[in-house]
């Protein structure tokens, strides 16, 4: 008798201790699109047991034209959001405390790709012109460069026209607008796709417009960093982040294949992916400290792009405390 | 009590609620709970006036007028003031559900673009979409009446027509109409044009066998039975479609909106300002489609009542 009740009792003492050491600490990360190599380092991260190995028991949410990331966040269907920062500064000037914790990418993807048949050549062209544009957010950089060059988005011939383009680039074969938004990973592949050729395009990247702000980045609720186990969190959640997206950039090839692995709907196909992978390897954050870390340089140019916008303010003043490195810093240590 | 000291006691519970949001921190839920007894005392004083105000509706027949439009307002009242109450007393995020002062300021702000939306969206691709569809539908459903091969090859065609998902043909024709409003006029003219043939069809039918026999007796021309006979009796009919299109249309706009337009109108206001986090602007939008709903339906229930006072089901309301 004194035997069972002992052994139950150790045998419940290791119940206890195996809960314990097993309750991983459970976090959901909101894309800002949907599943696609622009975030296969969280999916190599999840695939190859980095975030678990770390305690983290992580779900990852698609996004998609409809899903606004910080609102998610707002609304607790997230603790990590992927935003641009552009719209998460916007964002945060509308009452929405959005901190950046990390940054992914150091350079900009975004670029307008124009037919070489509109006449084309320089930004000085665009007069009377008529471009696609995202919007949905992501028109800021858009809007910001617009109005550093001058022109009106409002049309007539001084100014250029500017269309809602769905997220695709149909309009550039349509013949419906001279030059659609694209992101070197994604869209640009498919105009490449849809039969027109390099020789026809004439491309402005964001980038070498001087006009580029950062996007792909790692946003939290400012609250929510002042509670030490949350801190804790965020910390292992961003090393195994970078790990994932060291592997990534270092394996495109299969990085590419893991993603498609997490691909619930089934649209996007291998040689895609691989493409995407290889092209986001070459925007990933460059800066002495690796991956993750956000250049405060870079952060104030972006501040800087989008205040010098004057025809549409995406933000009206220097934002305070948008940015941290205490989520790095700690897991550098880690 | 005297009756009115009573009326008088209840509007002031209503105005305390009013002084408290208007001088109150916002957040004043999460500090002081007891505040909510106010709100509920609030709802209890709402119901005893639309009460006291429905008894008053039945006493006076004189002052109805006067009275009638005072219920559904006080309780419209109500619900806002609700609604602002715990929006401003619980702290909530904008991103999530602005105040209704918030809408309203936003509204008011932004008339400008709220118009130019407007214009974009309602005057040009919702009154063009609809008067096509409509005018075609009941076009074809005429010729219908009268050919059996319309007939019987348009009407399953019909149902089919009417299970196709706004969001499948709304691409296609962006990119057969191009990004403007001709493309929303067209998705309109798919969504109207069968509900108005089905209904036109029907009604055209009904006409019946008698009516017919007596115009044949009067020597009525085709045009004259047409008229006199066939028409109005199809008019309920006719009048159910447009009715049911008018709501339709103004849906298959702003639908048709999110997949490409060029940067005006209702639908690219709503998807642009949703992601731009600016919900109050989201929120004006709505409530401009709301106002324009529900004023053309008014307007077409007006003329239905003009054109229809013999029908019985109107005969029965005077």
């Amino acid at each position: 008798m004194k035997k069972t009740i002992l052994s139950l009792a150790s045998g419940a003492a290791l119940l206890a201790a195996s809960f314990s050491s097993s309750a991983a600490e459970k976090l959901t990360l909101q894309l800002k699109w949907v599943t696609q190599a622009q975030f296969a380092g969280y999916y190599v991260a999840l695939d190859k047991g980095y975030y678990k190995d770390l305690g983290i028991d992580l779900t990852i949410k698609p996004g998609g034209p409809d899903i606004a990331p910080a609102q998610v966040l707002a609304g607790g269907g997230a603790d990590i959001v992927v935003d641009w920062l552009p719209s998460a500064l916007a964002t945060r000037e509308k009452g929405l405390p959005l901190v950046n914790i990390g940054q992914i990418y150091g350079k900009s993807g975004m670029m307008l790709t124009c037919l070489k048949d509109s006449g084309i050549a320089t930004p000085a062209d665009f007069a009377g012109k008529t471009l696609g544009v995202w919007f949905f957010g992501n028109e800021y950089p858009f809007l910001s460069w617009m109005s550093k060059l001058g022109y009106s988005t409002t049309g007539g011939t001084d100014g250029v026209t500017v269309l809602k383009q769905g997220f695709n680039v149909d309009p550039i074969f349509q013949g419906q607008a001279d030059c659609v938004s694209t992101m070197t990973y994604n869209e640009y592949g498919q105009v490449l796709d849809g039969g027109l050729t390099p020789e026809e395009l004439v491309l402005f990247k964001y980038e070498e417009e001087g006009v580029a702000t950062l996007e792909d980045g790692l946003y939290v609720l400012e609250d929510n960093l002042k509670d030490p186990k949350k801190l804790d969190a965020y910390a292992k959640f961003l090393k195994a982040t970078i790990k994932g997206w060291e592997w990534a950039a270092a394996n495109p090839e299969d990085a590419g294949l893991i993603v498609l692995e997490y691909d619930d709907t089934g649209a996007q196909t291998e040689a895609h992916q691989i493409r995407m992978a290889k092209e986001v390897a070459k925007l990933l954050s460059n800066s002495d400290k690796g991956v993750g870390y956000l250049e405060p340089a870079a952060f104030e140019r972006t501040v800087s792009i989008l205040l010098d916008s004057d025809s549409t303010p995406v933000i009206t003043k220097q934002p305070e405390g948008a940015y941290t490195h205490i989520v790095f810093d700690a897991a550098a240590k880690l | 009590m005297p009756k009115s000291l009573i009326n008088l006691l209840l509007l002031a519970v209503l105005a305390c609620q009013l002084v408290l949001l208007t001088k109150a921190e916002s957040g004043f839920y999460n500090q002081h709970p007891a505040w909510l007894l106010l709100l509920i005392a609030c709802s209890a004083a709402a119901s005893c006036l639309l009460t006291r105000l429905t008894l008053l509706c039945q006493h006076l027949p004189s002052k109805q007028a006067v009275i009638k439009p005072l219920i559904p307002g006080l309780f419209a009242f109500m619900l806002l003031l609700f609604w602002q109450s715990i929006v401003v007393g619980y702290a909530i995020s904008p991103v999530l559900l602005p105040a209704p002062s918030a809408i309203f300021n936003a509204l008011i702000n932004n008339l400008p673009i709220l118009w130019a939306d407007f214009k974009q969206t309602y005057l040009k691709a919702v009154l063009a979409g609809y008067f096509i569809g409509c005018l075609s539908g009941f076009v074809v459903a005429q010729w219908a009446v009268k050919s059996a091969f319309l007939r019987r090859g348009l009407v399953p065609l019909g149902n089919f027509m009417s299970a196709i998902p706004i969001v499948g043909i709304a691409p296609i024709m962006v990119m057969w109409f191009g990004f403007d409003w001709q493309s929303k006029a067209a998705v309109i003219v798919v969504m109207t044009f069968f509900p108005m043939f089905i209904n036109s069809l029907t009604g055209l039918q009904s006409c019946d066998a008698i009516h017919k026999d007596l115009m044949h007796t009067y020597a009525a021309s085709k045009t004259q039975t047409f008229v006199k006979s066939q028409l109005p009796q199809a008019l309920p009919f006719i009048f159910n479609a447009l009715k049911l299109n008018a709501t339709l249309a103004l849906i298959g706009a702003i639908v048709a909106e999110f997949f490409g337009t060029p940067i005006v109108g209702m639908g690219f206001r709503i998807s642009t300002e949703v992601g731009r986090m600016n919900m109050d602007m989201v929120w004006a939008t709505i409530v401009v489609a709301a106002i324009a709903g529900s004023l053309s339906y008014g307007a077409l229930a007006l003329l239905e009542k003009s054109l229809l006072f013999w029908h019985p089901s109107f005969r029965g309301n005077k």
